[in-house]
């Protein structure tokens, strides 16, 4: 695979702290096209050793508006099913300048470990000085240890290392949209994280013509309906659930995913002025909301949007889902800031969040059939755009990211390759 | 971001952050808190939320003390080509046109 690609997998054995990498086969990109396509047919290429499979979109980290999207396939614990988790924020687009396409990790460590991708090498290391601690702490110990702040770390807290069923993978500081369990899965295997950086250079195979339709691509984009929209609260009221007034008085910014048109996420500070311009003096003063459903979950158990956000860092240190939280501390009764938190390490229970499908139910449906927000989501994940914004942006259709990909790849993709792959993914 | 990859593009005919002039600083994350730095021939231009700078390329005035640290996420920055416009393109910088929020502006 030449083009908009780095060419190589990574089969990571963490049982015999082995690595070999594979070419990228062209064949295999044909035939499957890319993102979901090729991480679930290297699950099943692996899945007697319970491999969790990372991988990138095929116009991921690229022009391609909303091309923000990486993604881990494993099987949830919460489920027993093949699921997909979205690496959102930067955390796709770093994967897909790490130097490896996919990664493959396969089998248990026999003590903590951590990963280290960067630039095509892939190194598996000792995780004793990080294991124990809780996510934003083994964040910041690994950017210092490796000695480069924009380091993302997909990365488990106490919750993967205990082996909770509703552990998530969180991304740097931020709750991802892993609503299967897959902390757990990390937990497991040893893993405490993924640490990935790379300058990769990916090479277009026809480089004028392909950036030339992102730029009319984006031109629609910007006049399309999500225009002059954006953050969580705009997309609650697109679900019903106003919480513009609630959470207004405490929001800071609202934020971007990688090269994403509508900020999806919104930072609000808890213990600084929300209107500061200046840089903050404390090294903590808020969160970045990233989960919509967690976060309105926690109102409707009647905390106000401080007390609600400050459970949700809580649950982002510890490495939790927090809308599994959210729901099952409405089932016990439990409303109370400090008991919600002392509940972490007990969590259990059935959940109704978690969804049926093979996509995170984390990207909320905005207005489309089940069978649409399906597709869509199947769409997003094999060509790597933004699992929300491609159901606000219509301009980002089957037919212009074929043609897009085709243009960047020189492949010759079609409606019926991708009809087949999503067939596939989704049955 | 994207502004980094356009930049990127136009140095490179391909994606790639390495050779960009042009940068987000995202080490201060938690902060919430980022700025866009600029390489030009001579000098810096710091845009952060709170205002405009233009620093002189190897100044060590007071105002750097104790900034090291948090701008260091910046720092390849002074190893790269400075912005040129993208003189050769008639439509202007491709780090405006790419911009996918509009954040950035030339006068």
């Amino acid at each position: 695979m030449e083009y908009l690609a780095s060419n190589k997998i990574a089969i990571i054995d963490l049982a015999n702290s082995k690595i070999t990498e594979e070419k990228l086969d062209e064949d295999l990109v044909r035939e499957r096209m890319g993102g979901v396509g090729i991480t679930q047919t290297l699950y099943e290429r692996f899945k007697d050793e319970e491999p969790i499979v990372l991988g990138s979109g095929l116009l991921t980290g690229t022009l391609v508006p909303a091309s923000a999207l990486g993604m881990i396939t494993a099987k949830s614990p919460l489920t027993g099913k093949l699921s997909h988790a979205p690496l959102t924020l930067y955390g796709g687009m770093e994967l897909k300048y790490s130097g490896f396409d996919y990664m493959v990790i396969k089998g248990n460590a026999p003590k903590p470990v951590y990963l280290w991708i960067h630039d095509g090498i892939a190194d598996i290391n000792d995780a004793s000085e990080v294991w124990g601690k809780d996510v934003w702490t083994s964040t910041d110990l690994i950017r210092e240890s490796l000695g480069d702040l924009l380091i993302q770390v997909l990365g488990i807290g106490k919750a993967g290392e205990s082996e909770s069923d509703v552990a998530q993978v969180l991304i740097n500081y931020w709750p991802s949209g892993d609503r299967w369990g897959f902390g757990k899965v990390f937990g497991l295997k040893k893993l405490k994280l993924v640490a990935l950086r790379g300058m990769t250079l990916l090479e277009i195979s026809d480089p004028s013509g392909f950036v030339g339709k992102c730029k009319e691509l984006l031109l629609e984009v910007k006049k399309g309906p999500s225009a002059g929209k954006g953050g969580i609260g705009d997309l609650s009221a697109a679900l019903g659930e106003d919480i513009q007034k609630w959470l207004e008085p405490i929001v800071h910014s609202h934020r971007s995913c990688f090269n994403t048109p509508y900020p999806t996420n919104t930072f609000v500070f808890l213990e600084e002025e929300p209107k500061r311009l200046e840089e903050s003096k404390k090294n903590e003063p808020g969160f970045l909301i990233t989960d919509l459903y967690a976060l309105i979950g926690f109102k409707k158990l009647g905390l106000s949007a401080s007390e609600a956000c400050a459970v949700l860092r809580e649950c982002a240190r510890y490495g939790v889902d927090a809308m599994a939280v959210s729901e099952l501390s409405q089932k016990s009764g439990k409303k109370k800031l400090e008991e919600i938190k002392k509940s972490f390490s007990t969590l259990k229970g059935s959940l109704e969040s978690i969804g049926k499908g093979r996509f995170s139910p984390w990207a909320p449906n905005l207005g489309l059939s089940p069978a649409e927000w399906e597709r869509r989501q199947a769409v997003a994940y094999i060509f790597g755009i933004h699992p929300i914004f491609i159901q606000l942006s219509p301009e980002l259709s089957e037919e212009r990211l074929i043609e897009l990909a085709n243009i960047g790849t020189g492949l010759e993709f079609t409606s019926e390759t991708l009809e087949e792959v999503i067939s596939d993914i989704t049955k | 971001m994207a502004c980094e990859m356009a930049c990127g593009y136009h140095r490179d005919d391909g994606f790639a952050l390495l050779s960009s002039c042009i940068m987000v600083t995202r080490g201060r994350e938690k902060k919430d808190y980022y700025a866009v730095v600029v390489k030009e021939e001579e000098n810096l231009v710091i845009a952060r939320p709170e205002g405009l700078e233009i620093r002189k390329l190897r100044s060590t005035g007071e105002d750097d003390k104790g900034r090291e640290k948090e701008d260091a996420s910046a720092k390849p920055l002074l190893l790269r080509e400075p912005c040129d416009l993208c003189s050769d393109r008639k439509e202007g910088p491709l780090c405006l046109q790419f911009c996918p929020v509009n954040a950035i502006y030339m006068e």
